[in-house]
């Protein structure tokens, strides 16, 4: 267990390489000067821009920017942003929001996946299979935004249920609408997939063994069929749950929670190239560790993909 | 039945099949699958079924457990007593109490038929914790004693093991140890030994006789091998295209065999008298389900078909003592329905 863990941590150094080097060459070829957009339109006096250039390595290669940038990161020395936040202070404040966030949102979207596709899988071709199919083709159809800004007007301007924006009624009521949202989005492809799997699973031969022991419906679909069936789920979880940084760009800006997806979104728009490759880092060695949980808990759950 | 099984003529009869008849729901129209099949096994004796992939030997008992898709499976008329009570008219609830205690079944292919995420003892205990309210520790010492008794080699120590551990000889000695955990009466092995080389079929057909001989359990053994039958089997029924064509004591059957199917299927097993011949084969193949010949299923392969046999269904008629065949040629000696 000890040499799996340690040999795909290795593995993750060379790609966390490439993936903050691609990450700062596609900032840095951006078009527009950093300083410029954050000054806006009024003028910055020629040795102010200097003395800014000089301190964030502006026109130094590439290459050596990115050293910097990867030297600052690894020896934990943050700096500032263009702007003059202490990055380090950023990285405190916005890291619970951002977590506050993503997991209020997967624990919608387990609830409603797990339970629509049990239900919908142990009564297969029932009304709520049915309506799964269809709800789940409408929500790939609606766009995020569109969904996002739609539930904004809906239940934050027009029936004012839910905060329009910002954090300042704390949590959870602050979270709940853009979570709900995000969790509905998504909780129908979960659904689907678990409904597919106990669809397979039905019919394996280790479920007619079950039957001929003589054991009880409820018995068969929870202690047999579920515990295999919910195996390529455990995966689509892990995936997902690495995945939620990136979600959080967009729904965190538009509903401006102040979290790491917002950060990078102003990050992005002033080409901060130090910040951006800092907060890849961040999203990936959390892709990293939770694809590694995902990985040790699915050997717990399936004995055979155990020492592998 | 008027038929005397000459083996364990004494035994009780654990379980008698009636008239079954099974038919399968198709986006096709209906397809008959077992089609008025009886027998019966008594205590302490082994019944063959003997029979080509679909001649609906499976079927038979997959229906009369209760454990077979209901629907597209459809069982059109017949009775399974066990003991006197039919199963098939039983609810579920009370077939439950017979089958998987009373009455148990061992599949082909271990590996799929095991739940792959419970431990072997898990699965043991299973039988003991739901039929016999056991507590999960006792539950799994008696699978432990129960691995031992399959002559399974540290068993105590294997019983936390999982099924893709184990060797498929192995593996099939677990599903033994699993379906003869609550002693049964009656052991239903559904093609027990086809995936696992001849070595070790030998041993596992050795331990269910020993395992059979100790309990006096009736044993339904379904194959299609007939080195299997001559092997273990007392009686033997050969079915073809859902039918019962030939119904006799095993040694009778493989001596002189009245339906021209078993007939064919003795002469295609390979032996010493044919050695360096080509091994002969019943021409074509089994017919599909959807389009079964008329009259008799076997006709268009068979040797001594005449115009007559498309006529009708034969009828499984007793042609001796203890002996029945559904073929008009070779049932003219002493003419008797067979119930």
């Amino acid at each position: 267990m000890i040499r799996f863990v340690l040999r795909r941590v290795l593995a993750a150094i060379p790609i966390g390489l490439v993936v903050t080097l691609g990450v700062y060459a596609l900032v840095f070829a951006m078009p527009g000067d950093p300083l410029r957009e954050l000054a806006g339109d009024k003028p910055i006096p020629a040795a102010v821009l200097a003395a800014k250039r000089a301190q964030f390595h502006l026109d130094d290669p590439f290459i050596v920017q990115y050293l910097l940038s990867m030297k600052d990161i690894l020896t934990g020395h943050f700096g500032t942003t263009f702007a003059g936040a202490d990055i380090a202070d950023q990285l405190r404040l916005r890291i619970p929001v951002t977590l506050k966030l993503t997991l209020l949102a997967n624990a919608f979207q387990w609830t409603l996946g797990l339970f629509f596709g049990i239900y919908a899988g142990f009564k297969r071709n029932g009304w709520v299979d049915r309506s799964l199919l269809l709800t789940t083709l409408v929500l790939l159809a609606v766009p995020g935004l569109v969904a996002y800004f739609a539930a904004q007007y809906l239940f934050g301007v027009e029936l004012k249920w839910f905060p329009v924006s910002g954090v300042l009624e704390g949590f959870p009521r602050s979270y709940l609408l853009p979570a709900l949202v995000i969790g509905v989005l998504g909780f129908a492809g979960l659904a689907r997939l678990l409904r597919t799997s106990i669809v397979e699973t039905v019919n394996a031969d280790f479920v007619k063994t079950a039957r001929a022991k003589g054991l009880g419906e409820q018995r068969v679909l929870w202690r047999h069929i579920l515990p295999n069936a919910l195996l390529p789920v455990i995966t689509f979880i892990g995936l997902d749950l690495a995945g939620m940084f990136g979600g959080a760009i967009i729904t965190e800006s538009i509903f401006n929670l102040p979290g790491l997806g917002q950060f990078m979104f102003q990050a992005i728009k002033l080409k901060e190239g130090g910040v951006v490759v800092l907060l890849s880092t961040l999203a990936f060695i959390s892709f990293i560790v939770i694809n590694l949980l995902v990985d040790v808990l699915y050997g717990v759950v399936d004995p055979r993909v155990r020492n592998v | 039945m008027t038929a005397q099984m000459t083996a364990h003529k004494n035994g009780e009869v654990l379980l008698k099949v009636d008239d079954l008849t099974v038919e399968f729901d198709t986006p096709r129209g209906p397809v008959r699958a077992v089609d008025g099949v009886s027998w019966q096994v008594r205590a302490g004796e082994t019944l063959a079924i003997l029979g080509e992939s679909g001649s609906g030997k499976s079927v038979s008992t997959q229906a009369l457990t209760g454990i077979l898709e209901m629907p597209p499976g459809r069982i059109l008329k017949g009775t399974a007593e066990y003991r006197g009570a039919d199963l098939i008219q039983m609810t579920t609830k009370e077939r439950r109490r017979i089958v998987g205690d009373r009455i148990t079944m061992v599949f082909q292919d271990s590996l799929s038929a095991l739940n792959p995420v419970q431990s072997v003892g898990t699965q043991i205990a299973e039988c003991y914790r739901v039929h016999r309210g056991l507590s999960k520790r006792d539950a799994l010492t008696k699978a432990a004693e129960m691995l031992d008794q399959v002559r399974i080699p540290a068993a105590a120590k294997r019983v936390n093991d999982y099924p893709h551990e184990f060797s498929g000889g192995m593996r099939q000695r677990v599903m033994l140890a699993m379906a003869l955990a609550l002693d049964p009466d009656v052991l239903i092995a559904d093609e027990p030994t086809t995936a696992l080389d001849v070595t070790v079929q030998a041993q596992i057909l050795e331990l269910i006789a020993e395992l059979q001989a100790e309990r006096q359990m009736g044993v339904v053994l379904i194959t299609h091998d007939l080195g299997v039958v001559a092997d273990v089997a007392d009686n033997v029924v050969v079915m073809y295209a859902g039918h019962v064509v030939e119904r006799a004591a095993t040694a009778e059957a493989l001596e002189y065999p009245v339906h021209p199917y078993t007939e064919g299927l003795l002469g295609s097993m390979p032996s010493a008298d044919l050695k360096g011949q080509e091994l002969p084969t019943i021409p074509g193949t089994p017919p599909s389900l959807r389009a079964i010949p008329s009259g008799c299923a076997f006709r268009t392969r068979c040797p001594i078909a005449i115009d007559d046999c498309a006529a009708e269904v034969p009828p499984l008629l007793t042609v001796g003592p203890g002996r029945d065949a559904a073929c008009i040629r070779r049932t003219t000696l002493a003419e008797k329905e067979a119930v």
